[in-house]
C-alpha cells in the first residue's frame, strides 16, 4: 500500500539515453526510490536497451514497493523503440484523467 | 541534424573517396590522419560514428579504438573498422579493442553507408 | 572532386609511398632494426594496396599484396631483413614502382620479373615458420599482365537509401518462411558501441517480426548494474531473405551475443508457446527522426563544394607533395620551425634537425605551381622596380637625405630576403631524384655483375624544382657510367685489394649560393694513357701534345668520346659524357672531374639554386647592353694587337698562351653592326660553349657583374635567336641575355635561325 506521505516525484528523462546515460539514469532513480515517480520521457530522441533495461527495473522496484512508477509523456521515439523490442509500456502509462 | 562521421586513415586517397562518399550521403565529415590525431580531434568533432583504418603511423587503429573506449564521454560512439577481407586475425583485434564493426576494403558506397546505417540510430 | 581527381591523389601519394618505402628497405639494409622503420615500409605497400584496390588495379593489389605479406613476416620478426631478403625487397620496390607507372600511363611491365620476384617473396614468407595466416592468398598468384587504366566511373553516385523501396517490393507475406531467433546480448556487445535496438530494427525490415522480451534475468534496482546486458529477446521473424540476411544483421554483434536462428516450417509453427508476442508494425520510421538517409539527394551543391574545400585543406594538411608546392617537407623530413617560415634558407638544413622532427607533423598547404611562379615574376618586378627607384634616387639628389638613403637600403635589403623566401618555395629536396639513383644503381649493378653499393649524402639539400627536374636525365647517365665504367668487376677489385663491393657516393651540399652534386666512385680511375690515346685517334689532340692530368681527365667530356672497348648496352645508348655537360651547362651549371689511377673518379657539378635569377656580365656591344651569364665566361682578357691573327675572308683568331681560339665578334653576328669591329678596343670573353671548343667573344667593354632577373623574352615579345632570355636593369633599361651556344655556332658558319637557337630562359 502506497504511504499517503509519500509526495509525488518526477523526473524528465534525457534526449539521449545512451550507454553513457545508463549508470547516470540508475542514480537518478536509486535517488527517488521511495516515492511515486512520475517519467516525463517526452523529450527523448534516442534510447537504447540499456537505458530501458534501467527504467524496467526501476518500474519492477517500485512495484515491490507498493509504490506507482508512472509514465506521463513519452515521445514517439521513445514508444516506438519500446514497442520495437518487445518492452510493453502500456500498463505504466498514467491514465487519462 | 547530419549525422557526423569521423574518419581516421593516413591514406590521402582513402580519405578522399570516405570524403566524397559520405558527403554524398548527406553526412557530415571530419578527418583525421592518424591514431593520435583522431583522439585530438574527437571532442570537437563530437562524430555519431566513427570510421577507422587499422595500420597508421603514430597511433594504430587498434590504439585509437582503445582510446576512444577508455574516454568517458565518447566511449558509447560506435567504430567501425576499414580492413581487408582476408583478415580474420584483425578484425579480432579490432574487436578486442572495442570496435563496433567493420567494413571490408576496397569499400564500395553502399557497403560504406550500409554499415554505417546499421550501428548508428 | 571526382573519382579522376582523387585517382590522380592516388598516384602522387603511391610516388610518396614508393620513396618511402625505398628509403626505408635502404634504412633496413644498412643495418637500422627499428620496428617503426619496418612499420613505415609495411605501411608504405599497405597503402599502396588499399588505394589500388579501390581503383581495380588488380595487377597492383595482387602483387603488393605478396609484397605485404612477406614484410609482415619481417615486422613480426618470423623473417629476418638480411642482405638477401632485403635484395629482392628492393627489387620488388622496383616492381612496385613499374605496375604503379603502368597503372597510371597504361604501358606494360616486365611479366616475367614480376612473376619471378613473386615466387621469391612468397619463399621468403613460407621459408621461416610458416603460419597459415601469412601465406599468400591463391589470388595473388595470378601472373601480372600488361596492365590497362582502369575508370571506375561507377559506384560513386550518391546513394539514396530509402526505406521505401523495401516496402514498395515487399512480396506479399503469405508463404513466407518463418524463423525463430534467440538473441542474447552479451555486456560486451553495449561495450563496443553496438545496440539491440538498431540490431532489431534491422531485422524488423526483413518482414513481418513478432518479439517477445525476456526480462526474467532483470534484478532489482540497486542490484542491476548498468551496463550489463540482462535482457533477451526471442523472435518470430516472417521472411523471404533467408537465414544469411537474417545473420548478416548480426553480423558486428554475433561475437558478443548467443544467436539462435531456427527454421520454422510453415506458418503453424509459429511461436506456440504461452509467450506474449508483440508484434512489431512493419514502421520503418521508427527510431529515425531524421532524414539523413536519403539526404545525400537534396544536398545543397554548393555547401558541398564549401564544404569540400575545407575539407580538401585539412586533407591535405600534412600530406607530402610531390609536384606541388610544398612550403616544408614532408612531416618525416621538415624541421618543425621551417613551415612558419618557409624563408628559411635552404642552405639552413641540417640532417640532424630533420632526424629530430622526423614524428613532428608539421602543416603544409599544397598550392598551385602557378601561384608561385606568379608570385616569382612579381617579385621580379619588385627587384626591378627596387634597384631602379634606388638608382633614379642617386640621378635626381646626389645629397640625398641619410633618412631616405637608409630606407632605400633596407628596402633593398627587404626585397632581396623576400626574394629569396620566394625562391625557397619552390625550393625541393634532392631526395626524390637520389632515390631514384639507387634503382639504377641496382639495375646496373644486376646487369653488369658487380657489387655496388651506393651512399647519399645531403639528400635533404634544396634546390629549385626545375633544376630538380632537369637533373635526373644527366645524373642517371653518370651513375650509369659509374658503375659500368668507373668501378671493376669484384675479381678485379680483390685483385687490387679493395672489397669485392664497389661504393658510388653520391653527394649534395650547398656551396656560396650554389648547389654542388658530388658523384665519386671507389673504382680504377680514368686510364689517361687510355684516353690520350682515344683522343689522338680522334683527331682532338696533336699526338705530341703535352697534356696536364686534369685537362686529359676533362677530355672525356668531348663529344663522342668513349673509353669502353665496346659500346656497352648500359652506358651507350649513344650518348656521351659530353651530353651531360652540355645539360648541366644548359642549366647554368658547370661540371668537372677528378681522377686518381687506382682510387677511383670524383664528378663534381656545381649549379646554381634557381633559373629565376642568373649571375651575369654585363657587357656593352655597339651601344647595346647585353648580359653574358657568367658560368659561361672562362676568362676575360684584352687582346693585344699582336694576339690577333686574320685568316680566311673574314675569320681572325686570338692567340691564348700559345694555343688559338677563333674571335667572334658578337655585335656582327647579331647583326648591331655591319662591319667587324677593332678587337684591340674592345674586350674579349673567353667562353666554353657545347663540345668543349672555346670561343673568343668580342664585346666593346665590360660594365660589370651583378645578379639579374630572368624573364623569358618568348613570353613578352617573341623568340630572338641567340638570345636566351632578357633582363631589366636598374636604370630601367632592358638588357638581352645573351645565349653563348648559339652565338658559338652561329661563328662556325651556321645563320641565327629562329629554330636552332637554344631557349636556355627556363
Amino acid at each position: 500500500m502506497a504511504s499517503k506521505k509519500t509526495a509525488q516525484k518526477t523526473l524528465s528523462l534525457a534526449p539521449v539515453l545512451d550507454l553513457n546515460e545508463a549508470t547516470a539514469l540508475h542514480e537518478k532513480l536509486l535517488g527517488l526510490k521511495g516515492s511515486d515517480l512520475v517519467i516525463d520521457a517526452s523529450a527523448v530522441e534516442r534510447v537504447g536497451t540499456l537505458c530501458v533495461q534501467v527504467l524496467m527495473a526501476g518500474a519492477k522496484t517500485w512495484d515491490e514497493d507498493h509504490l506507482s512508477f508512472t509514465f506521463s509523456k513519452v515521445s514517439d521515439a521513445f514508444e516506438k523503440t519500446t514497442q520495437l523490442i518487445g518492452v510493453d509500456i502500456d500498463h505504466l502509462m498514467a491514465k487519462e484523467i | 541534424m547530419k549525422k557526423r562521421v569521423l574518419t581516421v586513415d593516413d591514406s590521402r586517397t582513402i580519405r578522399n573517396m570516405l570524403l566524397v562518399t559520405l558527403n554524398n550521403a548527406g553526412f557530415e565529415t571530419i578527418q583525421a590522419e592518424d591514431g593520435v590525431e583522431g583522439l585530438e580531434v574527437l571532442e570537437e568533432a563530437n562524430p555519431d560514428v566513427i570510421v577507422t583504418d587499422i595500420n597508421m603511423p603514430r597511433l594504430d587503429g587498434f590504439g585509437f579504438i582503445e582510446g576512444v573506449r577508455k574516454n568517458d564521454r565518447y566511449r558509447a560512439i560506435p567504430i567501425l573498422v576499414l580492413t581487408t577481407e582476408s583478415d580474420a586475425e584483425k578484425k579480432n583485434r579490432a574487436r578486442q579493442a572495442g570496435a563496433t564493426g567493420w567494413i571490408v576494403k576496397p569499400f564500395d558506397p553502399t557497403k560504406l553507408i550500409d554499415a554505417i546505417e546499421r550501428v548508428t540510430a | 572532386m571526382d573519382m579522376n581527381e582523387i585517382k590522380e591523389i592516388f598516384f602522387q601519394e603511391c610516388e610518396e609511398q614508393l620513396a618511402e618505402l625505398e628509403s626505408g628497405l635502404l634504412k633496413l639494409n644498412d643495418g637500422d632494426r627499428d620496428p617503426e622503420t619496418v612499420n613505415a615500409v609495411f605501411r608504405a605497400v599497405h597503402s599502396i594496396k588499399g588505394g589500388a584496390g579501390a581503383f581495380g588495379l588488380d595487377d597492383l593489389v595482387s602483387f603488393a599484396h605478396v609484397f605485404e605479406t612477406t614484410l609482415d613476416c619481417v615486422r613480426s620478426n618470423r623473417l629476418d631483413p638480411g642482405p638477401e631478403v632485403l635484395k629482392v625487397m628492393l627489387k620488388s620496390a622496383d616492381v612496385l614502382a613499374d605496375l604503379t607507372n603502368a597503372a597510371r600511363d597504361g604501358g606494360s611491365v616486365d611479366e616475367a620479373r614480376s612473376r619471378q620476384l613473386i615466387k621469391e617473396l612468397e619463399a621468403l614468407a613460407n621459408g621461416e615458420v610458416p603460419q597459415a595466416s601469412a601465406a599468400p592468398e591463391p589470388v595473388a598468384k595470378a601472373a601480372p599482365v600488361a596492365v590497362a587504366p582502369v575508370v571506375n566511373d561507377e559506384g560513386f553516385q550518391p546513394v539514396a537509401f530509402s526505406f521505401d523501396d523495401f516496402e514498395a517490393d515487399e512480396p506479399a507475406l503469405i508463404d513466407m518462411p518463418t524463423y525463430e531467433i534467440v538473441f542474447k546480448p552479451k555486456s560486451d556487445l553495449y561495450a563496443k558501441g553496438n545496440e539491440a535496438t538498431l540490431l532489431l530494427r534491422d531485422l524488423s525490415r526483413l518482414g513481418e517480426m513478432s518479439i517477445h522480451c525476456d526480462m526474467d534475468a532483470l534484478p532489482a534496482l540497486d542490484r542491476l548494474s548498468p551496463e550489463s546486458a540482462y535482457f533477451a529477446w526471442k523472435i518470430s521473424l516472417k521472411t523471404d531473405k533467408g537465414e544469411d540476411a537474417i545473420r548478416t544483421v548480426f553480423e558486428f554483434a554475433e561475437w558478443d551475443c548467443d544467436l539462435e536462428v531456427t527454421l520454422v516450417a510453415g506458418e503453424a509453427a509459429a511461436p506456440g508457446e504461452e509467450l506474449p508476442m508483440q508484434p512489431v508494425p512493419f514502421d520503418l520510421s521508427i527510431l529515425d527522426d531524421e532524414p539523413a538517409v536519403s539526404v545525400g539527394v537534396i544536398e545543397e551543391e554548393e555547401q558541398l563544394a564549401a564544404q569540400q574545400e575545407i575539407r580538401d585543406a585539412a586533407v591535405s594538411a600534412a600530406a607530402t607533395a610531390s609536384n606541388v608546392l610544398q612550403m616544408a617537407q614532408s612531416a618525416n623530413r621538415a624541421p618543425a620551425e621551417k613551415s612558419a617560415g618557409a624563408a628559411a634558407s635552404a642552405a639552413a638544413q641540417s640532417a640532424a634537425a630533420q632526424q629530430a622532427a622526423a614524428s613532428a607533423a608539421t602543416p603544409t598547404i599544397r598550392v598551385d605551381l602557378d601561384r608561385v611562379d606568379r608570385l616569382i615574376n612579381l617579385v621580379g618586378e619588385l627587384v626591378i622596380n627596387q634597384a631602379m627607384l634606388s638608382q633614379s634616387v642617386v640621378e635626381n639628389d646626389a645629397n640625398g637625405t641619410s633618412s631616405i638613403n637608409m630606407g632605400l637600403e633596407e628596402l633593398q635589403q627587404l626585397t632581396r630576403e623576400i626574394q629569396d623566401s620566394v625562391m625557397a618555395i619552390r625550393a625541393q629536396p634532392v631526395k626524390p631524384v637520389f632515390q631514384r639513383m639507387s634503382r639504377i644503381v641496382r639495375e646496373i649493378a644486376d646487369m653488369t655483375g658487380k657489387s655496388v653499393r651506393l651512399i647519399t649524402e645531403g639528400e635533404n639539400t634544396e634546390v629549385d624544382k626545375t633544376v630538380i627536374d632537369k637533373l635526373a636525365e644527366p645524373l642517371t647517365h653518370m651513375i650509369r657510367n659509374a658503375v659500368d665504367h668507373g668501378l671493376e668487376t669484384p675479381e678485379k677489385r680483390l685483385a687490387a685489394g679493395k672489397s669485392a663491393e664497389g661504393t658510388v657516393r653520391l653527394t649534395a651540399k650547398h656551396r656560396s649560393g650554389r648547389i654542388v652534386i658530388e658523384l665519386a666512385d671507389d673504382g680504377a680511375g680514368i686510364n689517361r694513357e687510355k684516353v690520350r690515346q682515344k683522343a689522338i685517334d680522334n683527331d682532338l689532340i696533336a699526338a705530341d701534345a703535352n697534356l696536364s692530368d686534369e685537362e686529359i681527365d676533362n677530355l672525356i667530356f668531348h663529344a663522342g668520346f668513349s673509353t669502353a672497348d665496346k659500346i656497352s648496352d648500359i652506358s651507350g645508348r649513344g650518348v656521351g659524357m659530353d651530353v651531360v655537360k652540355r645539360s648541366i651547362q644548359a642549366l647554368g651549371g658547370r661540371i668537372n672531374i677528378s681522377s686518381k689511377p687506382g682510387h677511383g673518379s670524383i664528378f663534381t657539378m656545381s649549379l646554381p639554386l634557381t633559373l629565376a635569377v642568373l649571375d651575369g656580365m654585363v657587357v656593352t656591344v655597339a651601344n647595346q647592353t647585353l648580359v653574358v651569364p657568367l658560368t659561361a665566361i672562362v676568362e676575360t682578357l684584352q687582346p693585344e694587337a699582336a694576339a690577333i691573327h686574320s685568316f680566311g675572308s673574314n675569320q681572325r683568331l686570338i692567340s691564348i698562351r700559345n694555343s688559338f681560339c677563333p674571335l667572334v665578334d658578337v655585335g656582327r653576328i647579331l647583326n648591331f653592326r655591319a662591319s667587324q669591329a677593332n678587337p684591340v678596343e674592345g674586350v674579349a670573353l673567353l667562353v666554353e660553349s657545347e663540345g668543349g671548343g672555346q670561343r673568343a667573344l668580342m664585346v666593346d667593354a665590360i660594365q660589370g657583374q651583378r645578379q639579374v632577373v630572368i624573364k623569358s623574352l618568348e613570353a613578352n615579345y617573341t623568340h630572338v635567336p641567340g638570345i636566351a632570355a632578357a633582363t631589366i636593369l636598374g636604370d630601367g633599361r632592358v638588357a638581352l641575355i645573351l645565349d653563348v651556344d648559339t652565338i658559338v655556332a652561329a661563328s662556325r658558319g651556321h645563320s641565327l635561325k629562329p629554330e636552332m637557337s637554344l631557349a636556355a630562359a627556363g
